[in-house]
């Protein structure tokens, strides 16, 4: 039985893809046969974060109308056994997404013996963003520590409780879970940011977890490498974190709390 | 009035007692030429702003002197404006009569009428029923009572829900961009920090009850207000309460 996660925020750039990488590169490093799929076709990103866009041959909307078999679309990533990425289309738009084509596709996967399958949504509330939540067992909100972004998470919510599959059917609803990104403890404590406490109290769903900003980020963008494997980075432990949070283990949180730095940090310098 | 009865499975008919929301025409003047004059300036900036909807001529204000307006002419006028009049209610013996003769039926009184004028005993006449399509017509005179809506899970950023005809209780928190809408009053216990319009049809005697005060905007009756400058420091995310005062003005008090 595969579980299908949704990595989705309703808003753009909040670190949707950033965090499917990272989750799905988590999940298969735990011995998880992981399938992360693009949703955002037309503005195709996924690929280049798990650093495979050279070897995109065929892809999720190419196996949807049928053009190419599962098999000769799923790229087997480089970094992590186990994993398999389907990129998205860049020349279509998403209305090449069929809810049907969906379904068929998540089957196969399942199918195929695949323990987890990680759909990166778009940004945005239309079509796309709710093809990739349609079929959602579990929801990853990610939400950044502002209003803006609070906000549109919670009308994301809104419609997994509305347009999921396991709400029209009456089923056990989706799972959902809070996870914080670029979150900055010093501007949280100085009151520039909301503190994820602020936001876990608007959004009133389980916190997975809270990443802070940071520039292994972007670093781990520009080499096409999940932010996971930026070894004893805050970033990759954060996630490494939340991937066990989301196997039910227990690990209290790291990276929130500021503290003042010291004399010697001040003098010498350090972030 | 409803007959409960034991029905095999899929009957072909079945009786129950329903109640719909539709709009009421309060007439205050039964004068042909003030009528004319003031629908078409009532309808004339919004002409499609009903949609087929039903309606009720309430005439408790009428005077109890008032000859009967020309029902079929106002049927008319109002039906080619987007609004269905099928009744009258309050009506005097005489005006009655008239309603009947035009093919409307008459409702009973204390139907649901909140802005009704302080109703007259004499003015709700008992006619024997006109005709028997007249049946489901008294329910909606006889029940009173519409089941407060209960909502128990956050209302999320563009959730709307509405209580037709009644009260709504919310016991998760109303978010920012929600909206909750009830004819009759709103009680939210948890932080209201979206949108409450009650009293959505017009009840001026409509509150809003909140166990914590953070809202964009609280209406009643139509009376709104906006929270652009900051809440008063006694009912700020505090339990506060929301009524009208003289119709007009809204008042914010803590609990």
């Amino acid at each position: 039985m595969a579980t299908i996660i949704t990595i989705t925020s309703g808003k753009g750039g909040v670190g949707k893809t950033t965090t499917s990488a990272s989750i799905a590169s988590g999940l298969a490093l735990r011995g998880f046969k992981t399938a992360v799929i693009d949703f955002d076709v037309g503005l195709r990103n996924l690929d280049l974060i798990m650093g495979c866009e050279r070897r995109v041959v065929y892809d999720f909307v190419n196996v949807i109308q049928g053009d190419a078999n599962l098999h000769q679309a799923l790229i087997k990533d480089k970094n992590t056994d186990n994993l398999f990425v389907l990129p998205a289309s860049q020349t279509r738009d998403k209305d090449a997404l069929t809810e049907e084509g969906v379904e068929k596709i998540l089957k196969e996967l399942e199918h195929q013996g695949f323990d987890y399958i990680v759909c990166d949504s778009p940004a945005g509330i239309e079509h796309g963003a709710v093809m990739a939540l349609t079929f959602a067992d579990e929801a990853i909100v990610v939400t950044n520590p502002e209003v803006s972004s609070v906000r549109d998470s919670d009308r994301i919510l809104g419609i997994i409780q509305s347009k999921s599959r396991r709400a029209i059917e009456g089923r056990e609803p989706v799972k959902e879970h809070l996870l914080v990104t670029r979150y900055s403890p010093k501007r949280a404590h100085e009151g520039e940011m909301l503190t994820y406490t602020d936001i876990q109290e608007l959004l009133r769903i389980p916190l997975l977890g809270v990443i802070p900003e940071s520039e292994a980020v972007l670093h781990a963008s520009n080499q096409g490498v999940p932010a996971i494997h930026q070894k004893d980075t805050p970033v990759a432990d954060a996630y490494l974190d939340a991937i066990g949070r989301f196997l039910g283990e227990t690990h209290p949180l790291r990276f929130v709390d500021h503290e003042k730095p010291g004399l010697l940090k001040r003098l010498f310098g350090g972030k | 009035m409803q007959r409960r009865r034991e029905l095999r499975p899929a009957p072909a008919l079945e009786l129950k007692t329903t109640r719909f929301a539709g709009i009421q025409i309060i007439l205050n003047s039964a004068e042909p030429a003030a009528l004319d004059t003031h629908i078409s300036t009532l309808f004339a900036a919004t002409p499609d702003f009903f949609g087929g909807e039903a309606a009720v001529f309430e005439c408790g204000r009428l005077p109890a002197d008032a000859a009967a307006p020309d029902w079929a002419w106002l049927v008319r006028e109002l039906k080619s404006r987007g609004l269905n009049p099928f009744a009258v209610q309050n009506a005097s013996n005489e005006l009655a009569a008239a309603a009947v003769q035009a093919g409307l039926l008459v409702l009973n009184a204390a139907t649901p009428a909140p802005m009704a004028a302080e109703p007259e005993p004499e003015a709700a006449p008992e006619p024997a029923l006109p005709e028997p399509v007249a049946a489901p017509a008294p329910h909606i005179a006889a029940s009173n009572t519409v089941p407060t809506r209960i909502i128990d899970k956050p209302l999320r950023s563009g959730q709307r829900v509405y209580a037709a005809g009644g009260d709504i209780v919310v016991l998760a928190a109303v978010n920012p961009g929600a909206e909750v809408i009830a004819d009759g009053s709103i009680h939210v216990y948890a932080p209201l920090k979206g949108r409450a319009l009650a009293g959505a049809r017009g009840d001026v005697t409509a509150r809003i009850f909140t166990t914590c005060l953070e809202a964009e905007l609280v209406s009643i009756a139509g009376v709104y207000r906006t929270f652009d400058t900051a809440l008063d420091a006694a009912v700020a995310k505090k339990p506060a309460q929301i009524r009208l005062a003289d119709a007009s003005q809204i008042v914010i008090e803590p609990l």
